[in-house]
């Protein structure tokens, strides 16, 4: 049994440890070689596709999404795409992607430049290359250099307030076992009167 | 527009299942509380009316007010967010 609840807990953390991971904004610096538009037709990797329904008709099975291409610092290539995430899942409230398009082919710098513009890229999302899936850029700004440092202040926050929130929920919920349910089954297996 | 109905129904839903989880708490502790004061100001009078005259208390309080923060903070965070991330 004690293997069966080690399962469980692991399995659970994991799926919560990648979903923060997932949602939770990341920063890249980076390099934007090209911007880009294609058509992409969504279908076992739609969970990662964002399709917000920001005045459109979200029911449309193809649809044209822009990309930003860019190299980071150690010269691999990161592509991101740059969808709204609307009034949905995760609440960034993103409507602007055609905007940070435009700003995104304004900052290219290729590899042959005299100088190169690096960009620090929010985002959230993954990049796997099995299943078609690309994080989803959120803003752009110029950087400093290639070795910009960023200090993530909306994770530190959200973090510190979730784990805030798991242990007041969890001290409350140990007192009230000791308090309430304790005592009710000691009864019933004890007899205690 | 579906998907703001959706976020405002769902939300509205979300918090004001908050609002009254916390209001029932705290006024749960404040009733214990008051319980417990009764005992240590030497049990003046009854009991009961001792507690709710301490309620009566409560329901004018600024604490009880306070709770209302559960519908402006998300509102206002995401009011921030969208001016953050669009437009500025």
């Amino acid at each position: 049994m004690v293997y069966v609840k080690w399962v469980f807990w692991g399995v659970f953390w994991t799926v919560v440890v990648a979903f923060l991971h997932y949602t939770l904004p990341q920063h890249d610096v980076v390099r934007i070689t090209d911007t880009y538009e294609k058509r992409v037709n969504p279908g076992d990797n739609s969970l990662f596709w964002s399709n917000a329904d920001t005045g459109e008709d979200p029911t449309a099975t193809e649809r044209d999404v822009f990309f930003i291409q860019t190299f980071r610092d150690n010269d691999k290539p990161m592509i991101y795409r740059n969808e709204d995430t609307g009034w949905g899942w995760p609440p960034y409230f993103k409507f602007d992607t055609a905007n940070l398009q435009a700003e995104a082919s304004d900052m290219m710098s290729k590899k042959n430049a005299a100088t190169s513009q690096w960009v620090v890229v929010r985002h959230y999302g993954w990049r796997n290359e099995l299943f078609s899936i690309y994080p989803n850029a959120v803003s752009i700004r110029a950087a400093t250099g290639p070795d910009e440092q960023i200090i993530p202040w909306v994770k530190i926050v959200v973090l510190v307030l979730l784990a805030a929130l798991f242990w007041a929920i969890r001290v409350r919920w140990i007192r009230f076992r000791e308090r309430r349910i304790a005592p009710v089954v000691d009864e019933w297996s004890e007899g205690v009167r | 527009m579906l998907a703001l109905m959706r976020l405002l129904i769902f939300g509205l839903i979300a918090l004001t299942t908050l609002y009254l989880g916390i209001s029932w708490y705290s006024r749960s502790v404040r009733r214990k509380k008051m319980a417990q004061d009764w005992e240590e100001a030497g049990r003046p009078g009854d009991r009961d009316a001792y507690i709710e005259a301490g309620m009566a208390q409560y329901e004018q309080s600024l604490r009880k007010r306070l709770i209302w923060l559960v519908y402006i903070i998300p509102v206002t965070l995401i009011c921030v967010t969208i001016y953050v991330t669009n437009f500025m």
